[in-house]
């Protein structure tokens, strides 16, 4: 803010704000303060429109560590629903807790089941529609892609169908 | 600027624009969606597991496609009708890319336009291998949901 150094014509605020200075380093010389206004408030607005445009409104899921995903060109729209997760290092996640090492699951897929049952339960007792078999699935991007098979066909057993491959969307 | 009206008096014509509320209100508006900002852009693709689920009874009678891999450089396409094989198709190539790209052309040019016709692949199935990697795979997804076969779903390979 560029500050009237005369008393005249200056409101209360500017009135205040150079008796203070005036105070403070009386016989000194005045150290210059120049605030560009009209700048800040171009670069305000720009960043205000900026990020206006790049605003989302859609569900976000969380990424779980140790997991990249891999790149897609027809990515569709995130939807809401519990998170199955393959790490890099080979755990299995459900909703960011460790069910076990991916191949033991695959092998005995017991502990895996009693969770996804726990969810259709909870499911059904908070909605009146059937149950849709939507899950997420966040799998790192280098794993094998049998063991991602795998893991979906426990998931296709224990009612969970429409399975969402998380990806990173590059349009 | 003050201009005289007709009738003598002045009259005030420019409007001051109180600038601490604004700076204010743009300042909130910046932390808040920079707040809320999502750098990266997490999509989904859709798969449908077709063995015994509600997605095979929405089977319409018209062509299947099955892909399997060979290695990630080879892959075999069976079209099919009613579940019987009608035409096989090989797709190889000396680089993953390429054969990416030699997998479009074989979809667009001979599956979808099959015998010189239009024709509609109602699911489609990848059975992959352990020497694909899980980005491969998706990459492959994404050539056949380019072409709208949009009903996929990835079978477990029984070898490796």
């Amino acid at each position: 803010m560029i500050l009237n150094q005369s008393m005249v014509a200056a409101d209360a605020f500017e009135k205040h704000l150079i008796n203070r200075r005036r105070k403070k380093h009386w016989g000194l010389k005045a150290a210059g303060f120049t605030l560009m206004l009209t700048s800040m408030v171009d670069m305000f607005s720009m960043l205000v429109v900026f990020l206006l445009q790049t605003f989302s409104s859609s569900p976000e899921i969380l990424v779980t560590k140790g997991v990249e995903l891999p790149d897609s060109i027809t990515p569709s729209v995130v939807k809401e629903a519990p998170v199955l997760a393959i790490s890099r290092d080979g755990n299995l996640y459900l909703d960011q807790q460790l069910v076990g090492p991916t191949k033991d699951v695959a092998k005995k897929p017991n502990e895996l089941l009693k969770k996804l049952n726990v969810i259709k339960k909870n499911w059904a007792k908070s909605h009146t529609t059937p149950f849709t078999g939507e899950i997420n699935l966040q799998a790192d991007r280098d794993i094998k892609s049998t063991v991602v098979a795998q893991i979906m066909g426990i998931l296709t057993s224990s009612q969970f169908q429409s399975i969402e491959l998380a990806v990173v969307g590059h349009r | 600027m003050r201009k005289k009206t007709g009738l003598g008096q002045k009259k005030e014509l420019d409007a001051q624009l109180n600038l601490t509320p604004f700076i204010d209100l743009l300042s909130t508006c910046v932390c808040f969606l920079l707040i809320t900002a999502v750098w990266i852009e997490i999509g989904t693709v859709e798969v449908k597991q077709s063995h015994g689920t509600s997605a095979a009874q929405e089977k319409k009678e018209s062509y299947d496609l099955d892909l399997v891999f060979k290695d990630p450089t080879e892959m075999r396409l069976n079209l099919k009708k009613n579940g019987k094989r009608v035409k096989s198709f090989k797709v190889k190539d000396e680089s993953f890319e390429g054969m990416l790209s030699q997998l479009n052309q074989t979809i667009t040019g001979q599956v979808l336009t099959f015998k010189k016709k239009t024709i509609e692949i109602a699911t489609a199935t990848v059975t992959p291998r352990s020497t694909v990697d899980y980005g491969s795979l998706i990459s492959t997804l994404d050539v056949l949901r380019k072409n709208k076969i949009v009903n996929i779903g990835v079978l477990t390979a029984r070898g490796n």
